[in-house]
């Protein structure tokens, strides 16, 4: 009998506490989990910190949760994220498949996921999505890669991580101009994860092969600068053209010295800043959000470098 | 039974209750499958936004030159009013009509002088590199959020270059020549912070021979 009183008196208490954290909420401010695939490259670095400083300026708490671009540790996060309460989570997935389970996990406990540049292959899990325009952007590459080249030449293409969809929407965007001519021909089509020095070891090993390349064509500008790097000791940097994606600052110097020909700017601040005013919005009742908002992003040449080169 | 077999028993119960409702799977294709629609037509599509909207609504094109005027008076209320994009940026469409003379064929372009009064402008009409979204976008006719997913969004645009490439272009390279005097309608695209009007590329969508 005196189990069951406790246990009574055990429930009771609960039943108190609950009651008293759901008063006490109304006044808090509201939490903002910032999630993101790795804080180990300086784009994302952007990303995060900005959503979080946004998120801050606009009044609401918030913390960067840095998933390690490991999709079980993402998990956790959103795990962490739910349980401890927060009310929106601003996320940059590491796996556009992997990650729909942990959006819809969040959108069960009723929180909305506003996506940050990399896209989940849902329609139906984030409340909105903001991304760069990829597979646009690597459009305008293709057309002025067929231009350098005079529609003829061998090229390399160096893929991004083979999970992410802005790795396809990049090479399927430029590829939709360049296999329109036969005088191109893609001598090798290899990953190197995004990264600077894989993209050197990958280029310096194709190039064994492929000693007569006349460009490479890489997913972001981390790889442009390493196969840089590679066709350099290689000696055939004057000759080879090299082609990126990103707008990173190293790039737009190496447009500016005509070490690399291009790159597609993107605008990690303004997908970070949207996505938490979209959360802001979302907390002062508005519910239709567009699924996908495309964010544009600007081709850079050596004609028109200066106009991004001062970009902060 | 003794006590102990019955504690055992109990905790294994509540051991495979919590497991059981902890994990479970789901095939990968399953969840690829949420949000994936049935397949997309793209010429059947493109076809019949070409034939039913894109060509009935050309006249709202608004006159190069009027264009032109306007952005030089007030850049953010003309982009405000004429431009079409999709998201969010700096690069916005418009879909633009005019009239003038041809000055020179080029290898993948046509340049054309158009006059309107004291107002010139000279522009190139693509003629080789006709990709990506320019009309898809400076119609204003589409909305990315009644497809699917992305893809199926983009094919659109390819449809539509393809029918450009194809049904527009030949005929137009043809016949074309310096001296020329032709109408058209097209898209272009202007980066509203980097504006730059000295270089004007039009993707055409129709183009009619006043003189030849």
């Amino acid at each position: 009998m005196k189990r069951i009183i406790n246990i009574l008196f055990l429930l009771v208490l609960i039943v108190i506490t609950g009651g008293c954290k759901n008063q006490s909420t109304e006044n808090t401010p509201k939490k903002v989990a910032v999630i993101v695939s790795t804080l180990n490259n300086p784009w994302f670095v952007v990303l995060a910190e900005t959503a979080a400083a946004k998120t801050r300026a606009l009044g609401y708490e918030t913390k960067i949760f840095d998933s390690q671009n490991n999709t079980a540790l993402e998990a956790d996060h959103f795990e962490n994220a739910i349980t401890s309460g927060y009310n929106a989570i601003l996320f940059n997935s590491t796996d556009a498949d992997g990650s729909i389970v942990n959006v819809m996990k969040a959108k069960e406990a009723g929180v909305p996921v506003f996506c940050m540049d990399r896209e989940v292959n849902s329609t139906k899990a984030a409340t909105s999505q903001i991304l760069s325009d990829s597979y646009s952007g690597c459009i305008a590459i293709g057309k002025y890669f067929v231009q350098s080249l005079k529609k003829k030449g061998n090229y390399v293409e160096l893929l991004g991580l083979v999970g992410d969809n802005n790795t396809w929407a990049r090479s399927k965007g430029f590829h939709s101009v360049v296999d329109n001519y036969p005088g191109l021909k893609m001598v090798a089509q290899q990953s190197a994860d995004f990264d600077r020095n894989k993209a050197m070891e990958v280029l310096e090993s194709i190039l064994q092969a492929h000693p007569d390349i006349d460009a490479v064509f890489c997913g972001n500008d981390a790889m442009a600068m390493g196969a840089y790097q590679a066709l350099a000791a290689a000696g055939k940097a004057n000759r080879v053209k090299v082609f990126g994606f990103d707008g990173a600052d190293d790039a737009l110097q190496a447009i500016k010295e005509g070490k690399v020909m291009a790159t597609g700017m993107q605008y990690p601040k303004i997908m970070a800043e949207t996505a938490a005013l979209y959360a802001q919005k979302y907390f002062n009742g508005k519910r239709d959000f567009p699924q996908k908002v495309p964010v544009a992003v600007e081709m850079v040449t050596g004609e028109n470098v200066r106009n991004y080169i001062t970009k902060n | 039974m003794n006590r102990r077999n019955i504690k055992l028993l109990v905790a294994f119960v509540l051991v495979a209750v919590v497991g059981y409702n902890s994990v479970y799977i789901r095939k990968l294709s399953e969840v690829k499958a949420q949000g994936v629609g049935t397949k997309f037509n793209t010429t059947k599509y493109s076809r019949e936004f070409w034939d039913s909207k894109l060509i009935p609504n050309l006249g709202k094109a608004i006159e190069v030159n009027q264009l032109m005027q306007e952005m030089h008076a007030d850049k953010d209320r003309t982009f405000n009013t004429y431009a079409h994009a999709l998201g969010i940026g700096n690069l916005q469409y418009f879909m633009i009509k005019g009239e003038g003379e041809v000055l020179a064929v080029n290898e993948n372009t046509v340049t054309v002088k158009t006059q309107a009064g004291a107002e010139t402008q000279n522009l190139q009409i693509e003629t080789e590199y006709v990709y990506g979204n320019a009309v898809r976008d400076a119609s204003g006719l589409l909305n990315m959020n009644a497809f699917d997913n992305t893809t199926e969004f983009n094919e659109v645009s390819a449809g539509i270059n393809k029918i450009i490439r194809e049904e527009v272009i030949p005929s137009f390279k043809k016949t074309v020549a310096a001296g020329s005097r032709i109408s058209f309608v097209g898209a272009i695209e202007l980066n509203k912070k980097f504006l730059d009007t000295s270089k004007i590329t039009l993707t055409p969508v129709q183009v009619k021979f006043l003189t030849k």
